[in-house]
């Protein structure tokens, strides 16, 4: 019961409305990222900002809705990925709430988590829906590990681990410069801004 | 970029009168039985006998197929070429060039995977072609999705069409003032900053007013709610929905026992 | 009857040092047309916002002394019923938009579906409201498709349709054009011609010297006056605390200062005022010669 508790203290008003302003940026710097042609995602920083600043619960769901509005918007390829999302926010979250988002070497310790666990999760959806081979460019790292004779999962997992971490610190990175630009009156109207504000304002 | 709600296109088509739920679940149930049934063709035929014809009842076919072919065709080029070449258990040489050889195990699983993916995407597509996002929304808090969460869904599919305006108007007057968004990879890295400042800081400091907008009008109350609009659900629909689940059932079983 | 008394509040926002009103008392009666008028950070949104029952319910902070609606204690309602007595209409239009709606129509019956308003009485309710705020023509439109006045108006029927016994604005014209702020006045014209008890933040004094049954005038979080629009407004001080005053009130004390006022009688803070003013000095010039 107490966990139900907490998960309820965490999507307060303030919450449920930032979730859609969070899905905008993604969706929105995610397409500015495609339009400048940069080698990176970056369509998760609301996500980690949701999940550092109201926690992983909210975190979670905002990756997941934030998947069903590219699919509802975009590109119905979106959908599949949710699990992924979901455990973006989840993952940052949790960081977040172990003090990783106090100082910026703990927000690249945050984007390497989240990165491998989006690796992880990721593996299987690429694996089992698209036999491993995705549109994008690291679909050649993958190729060339198959013709080097690792097996499917392997060849796939390993793209993952490599490509995944730069996107993700970067992510991390952008999503903790927008927190430390917001104001202690603002953040402090979010339920988990002890975990972002610096430890000796704590009292 | 495109500034508008969803792929829905406003018509007056018996696929439009359909209630949502209905379609949703006919779309799962497509993708389900692609995913699981058995034979190479399958999925091929649920594209071209189904999703097809119904586009064509449902007064979208053109707007269907193209969106469809703009979707995918670049993944299924990248899949063919990769898979062809490169499928691990492929022996089968069908012909050879250079270094390069293309099997027919991997020509065969391109195909299906490709097929899969064509459901999968064009069954949403006419879902989303045919269904206005609010109208499903309303179905399915009807059916018990939280309102939150389809409060969430229903601001953010407005909110978009404005950050991206809004967005469009901060990248004209950054290249007027000379704002480098072809260059080389570190002056677009750099050109993304002046970008994002102002849309993500913009955007945020409305989230107050907003939320104490929403509560003003008891956006919190603990009384039951009630709803505006009734979603029309016909028995018909009712019995479809279940023959839906015994697809889904018997292509689980094929896929179990084959 | 007092629909909302508040003594000696003193309120301070969290994370801040200074309260944001300090000592403030005050009493709404029903059918009143309380304004607040102040310069910028006197108070008043502040002040709107513990009407309407967010602070502190919403934005937490310190506060003292008391505050009641119908005679209980703010602290003792949950926000969620004293949102139903007194209802909150803000300056930007855009943020009032619910977002979850995708017609004017659905917008309006949102506060109504929250609360649990049977459907027939909702569809009755909206429609008297749209034709209350002359916007029955936008009813298929969505509401971010429309100009600030019509938003507005949108966001003043969103309200108003769940029937509060209160209405508080804040500066609710400030971000319109003339077209919109007319728009909008004109119906809030229309409400207190009804009866509706409002109390309204607002920097337009000529529009609330026609108005406004009482004027309560702020200045750095204190109450500095209070009393009928013609004493206020009329205030020698208003000008030092950084408050616009009426135009006519200005030109009249131009005059007075050249002896062009009568003496005995009290500054006009309307058209009509002045007028009947400056006959009364010309008919005495007249008597003169």
């Amino acid at each position: 019961m107490k966990l139900i508790d907490s998960i309820k203290k965490d999507f307060n008003t303030m919450t449920l409305v930032l979730i859609p302003v969070a899905i905008a940026i993604n969706v929105v710097i995610g397409q500015i990222v495609v339009l400048l042609r940069l080698p990176v995602y970056l369509d998760s920083i609301g996500t980690v900002l949701v999940g550092a600043i109201c926690g992983p619960w909210a975190g979670a769901l905002t990756g997941t809705l934030s998947n069903i509005i590219w699919g509802l918007l975009i590109d119905p390829n979106a959908f599949p990925w949710f699990p992924v999302a979901l455990f973006i926010g989840f993952v940052s979250g949790w960081c977040a709430r172990f003090g990783l988002f106090r100082t910026w070497w703990g927000v690249i310790i945050t984007g390497f988590l989240v990165a491998i666990t989006a690796a992880v999760v990721s593996t299987p959806i690429a694996v089992y829906l698209y036999g491993g081979i995705t549109a994008s460019g690291s679909s050649f790292i993958t190729a060339f590990l198959l013709q080097t004779g690792r097996d499917l999962v392997t060849a796939v997992l390993s793209t993952n681990f490599l490509v995944e971490p730069v996107d993700k610190i970067a992510t991390a990175l952008l999503a903790y410069a927008i927190i430390r630009g917001l104001s202690r009156r603002y953040l402090m109207r979010f339920p988990r801004a002890e975990n972002v504000l610096p430890a000796e304002s704590k009292k | 970029m495109v500034e508008r709600l969803s792929f829905y296109l406003e018509r007056s088509s018996p696929l439009h009168r359909l209630n949502p739920t209905t379609k949703l679940v006919v779309a799962f149930t497509l993708i389900l039985v692609a995913f699981l049934g058995p034979g190479l063709l399958l999925p091929s035929l649920i594209f071209l006998l189904i999703l097809t014809p119904l586009s064509f009842v449902g007064q979208v076919g053109r707007e269907f197929l193209r969106t469809t072919v703009r979707l995918l065709l670049p993944l299924f080029a990248f899949l063919f070429v990769m898979q062809s070449l490169f499928y691990p258990g492929g022996k089968t040489v069908l012909f050879g060039f250079w270094i390069f050889s293309v099997k027919l195990e991997g020509v065969r699983f391109a195909f299906l995977t490709a097929t899969r993916v064509l459901v999968m995407v064009s069954s949403f597509l006419l879902l989303l072609f045919t269904t206005h996002p609010g109208v499903l929304l309303l179905d399915l808090t009807q059916r018990g999705l939280p309102a939150s969460v389809a409060y969430i869904l229903a601001s953010t599919l407005q909110i978009i069409p404005q950050m991206q305006a809004k967005a469009a108007t901060i990248l004209d007057a950054q290249r007027s003032r000379g704002l480098d968004t072809s260059g080389s990879l570190g002056r677009r890295i750099r050109a993304l900053l002046p970008l994002v400042g102002p849309l993500v800081f913009g955007s945020l400091v409305d989230v107050e007013e907003r939320a104490i907008a929403i509560e003003a009008r008891g956006f919190r109350s603990s009384r039951p709610k009630t709803s505006l609009v009734e979603i029309e659900d016909r028995p018909l629909e009712r019995a479809l929905r279940w023959l839906c689940l015994l697809a889904i059932i018997l292509a689980l079983g094929s896929r179990l026992w084959p | 009857m007092a629909v909302i008394e508040i003594q000696n509040l003193t309120y301070t926002y969290p994370a801040t040092s200074h309260p944001a009103l300090r000592e403030v008392s005050l009493t709404v009666e029903a059918g009143e047309f309380v304004a607040i008028i102040g310069p910028n950070g006197a108070g008043k949104s502040t002040l709107c916002y513990t009407l309407a029952g967010f602070i502190p319910h919403f934005f937490k902070g310190e506060l003292q002394g008391e505050v009641r609606v119908a005679g209980q204690d703010i602290r003792r309602v949950r926000l969620e019923d004293w949102v139903l007595k007194v209802g909150l209409v803000f300056q930007n239009p855009f943020n009032q938009i619910s977002g979850a709606k995708f017609t004017v129509y659905e917008e309006i019956a949102f506060g109504l579906e929250n609360i649990g308003v049977p459907r027939e009485e909702m569809k009755r309710r909206v429609e008297e409201v749209m034709a209350l705020t002359g916007i029955e023509d936008l009813a298929d439109r969505s509401p971010y498709a429309l100009s600030g006045g019509q938003q507005q108006r949108v966001a003043l029927a969103s309200i108003l349709v769940m029937q509060p016994e209160v209405l508080v604005l804040d500066e609710p014209t400030s971000q319109l054009d003339p077209i919109g702020t007319r728009e909008v006045f004109q119906v809030i014209r229309r409400l207190a011609h009804q009866g509706v008890t409002i109390i309204m933040a607002e920097h337009k004094v000529e529009w609330i010297a026609e108005y406004a049954d009482r004027v309560i005038a702020l200045a750095e979080g204190r109450v500095i006056g209070t009393g009928t629009p013609a004493d206020v407004l009329t205030d020698p001080r208003l000008p030092d605390y950084g408050i616009g005053i009426s135009r006519y009130t200005a030109v009249a004390r131009r005059a007075a200062g050249e002896g062009l006022w009568p003496a005995e009688r009290r500054l006009p803070v309307t058209l009509d005022e002045a007028e009947a003013g400056f006959r009364a000095v010309e008919e005495a010039h007249a008597h003169l010669h």
